[in-house]
């Protein structure tokens, strides 16, 4: 009697843990919600597509034009998507056709510490490297290309193992039948192995790139936090990242609820790179 | 029978994996536009003689090839053989059909756009080998879909049309049928068996009354001393009846093995 | 023919190659860079004084000690309902929540950290009434790494060989024991595993901090003191302190040492558990 009251408290507990999580997820969107209704329900959430400029400290004519910071956004992250990817399948394609078992291993090793660096530092190497060198050709050199390279550098890892892990996947029968016709080695590759890895390898840039459109730390701190439209890559720029965490600090009413809404707005962008993933089947477990 | 005339001769060939010498001192003479047909237990190296035909054998690490084997006047395994206008020489089919996960026509366009066909001869030559293998009519008209869909049995034919596309001189077999299903099976036995005079055929077969079937030279391959070796050949009827080797004649006929 | 076939596959090689340097060399660029600028400034007294001047001089022992008490807070309460979330999604059978709820755990893994810092600020800091602590700070943190948690819970359970399971049944073995006996201990370094990564998270974390634990740099007096991590006293030093880069560079290489350690750790952990498996199956 007394066991199977010990199954049922378990069966509880579970049950509530699992709740409980589920719970957190509708919660998070819920208080954002909430936060920000004061622009979404007012219907003033227009505000942040018509206004032209983003001023919200302005006493006279407060503006919360989101338009030139969603912009950078998805700049920066396309800037990082074209450094990163193409360097991350590379070196991948590195690692499982061309390096020798020892230098692979070590290759995985450097990977997973560059994965594992926390993105303060990354931005904070960024200013004091990365930055001071592009001032150098094009002042100011806080700006687009500043904070694209310190992002590629943050999202190669990701992409590099998961490409890794596509390629090693592939049947070494199906390689063998592509040497067996006399393909040349970039060609098995190119042709056969980067295909059937096509899947794997953008999920892998997708998650890459998830992280990179939310990323705050390493950008906020070489991106120049102007919030305006570049007209080149070597101008500064202000994702909404940056704008919240600069902003929430001393933000207040409106603005504040105007940051909230921004947090949303991320919220919506991340998940469609996660439903780009369970697209790609590369989030079932 | 085809007429006798040696194509490829292979001479004192070993193979190692590392320090395991799992083929030494073979001796074999294929004779052009025939079926040779290799058997013998697993385990015996008839896989490893194979690759070693088209120089698969380079993609293993630690395996290493000693010996010669002569094809157009040229030794195969020497360092100086062009590997890749070898394999095109020199075709393979594996147990496991192995089509690439794209469309049928892409995996007639892969190879032979990487040998320097134009895109017409590639439609051509896609078109002729596909109904070689009698496959034409079934996917005529679903080129552009996902070879991956294909049964086991039409991947496998696929995987033989793309091999002829290329017009090889020598196809290999290894155990071709042994993952397809009895109909499936037949019908690419009796394709194998098609080839013959057009394209030399050198098959591993585990299925000893197909190797009765289909060829006509038999390699007997068995492990002797703790590494494989070709324990006798011959004419495929004449070692059914009368195999002098002990080892050979038991297995061919049912004994043992 | 022959000969430019052979050079493409040698320049497509050297290609692949310098990109996978450029996947190792910055690691070392940041490494030597940290080394130089910040090295100078370590020594023992680096971990056992005050903040100094905003972080210029001085150490960094009140930001070790709320660095601590946050990932403790954050681990504290993560784990728990981690563990939970994780053995009802191994024990129960499939049904429509049980996908609704890894959806949302793969949801909650995609959020950005900044989203949390704005949820946490908004929940327990207002809500609850926790302010900016380090309680908040920690729960915050927990809601982060709670999907690292549970989806290496879940593999390591189900990783467990079957006959582990059914002979445990067969022996008579009510729910509760065979949890709590055979498949937790079976899980265990897997779930160690999970718990180094998710401390490692933890202790990287920058952005869903600053509005929850805040910015105080003295020794935290309770957990409901406000209190720097070490993460974020990096960031006020490199952004908003002039000359701060000294110290942010030694807290740096501080910061990095303990996640060298942590992934040593993991790596440590994550070859015991290949090589239990292995001898049970
Ligand atoms: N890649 C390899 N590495 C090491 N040993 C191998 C490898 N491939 C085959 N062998 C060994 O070589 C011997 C011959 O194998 P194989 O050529 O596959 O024989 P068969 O095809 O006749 O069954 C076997 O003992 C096998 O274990
Ligand atoms: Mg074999």
């Amino acid at each position: 009697m007394s066991r199977l009251r010990s199954d049922r408290v378990l069966s509880f507990v579970l049950n509530a843990a699992a709740l409980l999580c589920g719970a957190l997820v509708l919660g998070i969107v819920l208080f954002l919600s909430i936060e920000a209704a004061p622009t979404i329900f007012s219907g003033k959430i227009s505000a942040f597509f018509t206004d032209e400029k983003w001023q919200p400290g302005s006493e006279r004519d407060p503006q919360f034009g989101i338009f030139s910071m969603l912009l950078a956004s998805v700049l920066i992250t396309l800037l990082a998507a074209i450094l990163a990817v193409p360097v991350g399948i590379c070196g991948a394609i590195f690692r499982v056709f061309y390096a020798p078992e020892s230098l692979a291993k070590w290759q995985d090793r450097f990977l997973e510490l560059l994965a594992g660096i926390p993105s303060v530092i990354f931005g904070f190497w960024g200013l004091s490297v990365i930055v001071p060198f592009i001032n150098r050709y094009h002042p100011p050199g806080q700006s687009l290309l500043a904070a694209g390279i310190v992002l590629a550098l943050m999202i190669l890892p990701t992409i590099a193992l998961t490409t890794k892990s596509a390629l090693t996947a592939i049947s070494p029968s199906l390689m063998a039948g592509a040497a067996a016709l006399g393909l040349s080695r970039p060609a098995q590759i190119l042709q056969v192995a980067i295909p059937t890895a096509r899947k794997g390898i953008a999920a892998g840039c997708a998650l890459g790139l998830g992280r990179a459109i939310g990323e705050t730390m390493a950008v906020v701190m070489v991106c120049g936090n102007i919030a305006q439209i570049p007209h080149s890559v070597f101008d500064p720029v202000r994702p909404v990242t940056s704008t919240i965490a600069l902003e929430m600090g001393y933000a207040t009413a409106e603005h504040k609820s105007y940051l909230y809404a921004a947090g949303l707005v991320l919220v919506l962008m991340t998940a469609l790179f996660l439903l780009v993933r369970i697209r790609k089947g590369a989030s079932q477990w | 029978m085809a007429e006798e005339s040696a194509l490829i001769e292979v001479k004192n060939l070993s193979i190692n994996y590392d320090d395991f010498a799992a083929l030494r001192d073979v001796h074999l003479t294929i004779q052009k536009g025939n079926i040779t047909a290799l058997v013998g237990p697993s385990g015996c190296g008839k896989s490893s003689f194979l690759q070693s035909l088209n120089r698969l054998t380079d993609l293993i690490p630690g395996c290493q090839t000693t010996g010669e084997m002569i094809l157009g006047g040229k030794n195969i395994l020497s360092p100086g053989c062009d590997v890749l206008s070898l394999r095109r020489k020199v075709g393979m089919v594996f147990q496991k059909p192995n089509p690439f996960p794209q469309s049928i026509r892409r995996n007639f366009e892969i190879p032979l756009r990487e040998h320097g066909f134009s895109k017409l001869e590639t439609t051509d030559r896609m078109e002729d080998s596909l109904k070689r293998v009698g496959l034409w009519n079934e996917v005529s008209n679903r080129l552009s879909r996902s070879a991956a869909n294909l049964s086991g049995g039409q991947q496998q034919r696929l995987c033989i049309a793309r091999a002829l596309a290329l017009d090889p001189e020598v196809i290999l077999f290894d155990e071709p049928c042994s993952a397809l299903d009895p109909h499936a099976s037949g019908v690419v036995e009796d394709l194998i068996s098609s080839l013959r005079g057009s394209v030399t055929v050198v098959i591993v077969t585990h299925n000893l009354a197909q190797a009765r079937r289909i060829a006509d030279h038999l390699a007997v391959f068995w492990v002797r001393g703790g590494s494989g070796t070709i324990v006798e050949t011959g004419a495929t009827d004449a070692l059914f009846t009368s195999a002098t080797d002990p080892d050979a004649k038991s297995y061919l006929t049912g004994i043992r093995g | 023919m022959v000969r430019s076939k052979r050079n493409g596959d040698l320049y497509f090689g050297i290609i692949c190659g310098l990109a996978a340097l450029c996947g190792i060399g910055p690691l070392l660029w940041i490494v030597y860079d940290l080394v130089k600028l910040g090295a100078g400034r370590i020594s023992p007294g680096f971990f056992t004084d005050a903040v100094r001047e905003s972080g210029r001089a001085g150490g960094i022992a009140p930001v070790l000690h709320s660095t601590f008490l946050i990932v403790l807070c954050c681990l504290g309460a993560a784990i728990p309902p981690g563990l939970g979330v994780a053995f009802y999604l191994t024990e129960n059978g499939e049904n429509r929540f049980r996908k609704w709820l890894r959806a949302s755990v793969d949801l909650l893994a995609t959020i950005p950290s900044i989203v949390f810092g704005l949820f946490g600020m908004a929940f327990f800091c207002r809500f609850l009434g926790l302010g900016f602590s380090i309680l908040s700070g920690g729960l915050t943190l927990a809601c982060m790494i709670l999907p690292v948690l549970i989806r290496t819970t879940v593999a390591a359970v189900e990783a467990l060989p079957d006959h582990l399971r059914s002979s445990a049944t067969a022996l008579g073995l009510t729910k509760t024991t065979i949890l709590l006996r055979v498949l937790l201990p079976g899980a265990t370094p897997g779930i160690v595993i999970g718990i180094t990564i998710g401390t490692a998270r933890a202790l990287s974390e920058t952005a869903a901090l600053i509005f929850t634990s805040g910015y105080a740099t003295r020794t935290p007096d309770s957990l409901l003191d406000s209190g720097r991590s070490i993460s974020v006293h990096i960031y006020d030093l490199a952004m908003n302190i002039p000359n701060g880069a000294q110290g942010a560079s030694a807290s740096a290489l501080v910061l990095l040492i303990a996640l060298l350690l942590i992934n040593f750790l993991t790596n440590f952990f994550s070859e015991l558990w290949l090589k239990n498996l292995h001898s049970s199956k």
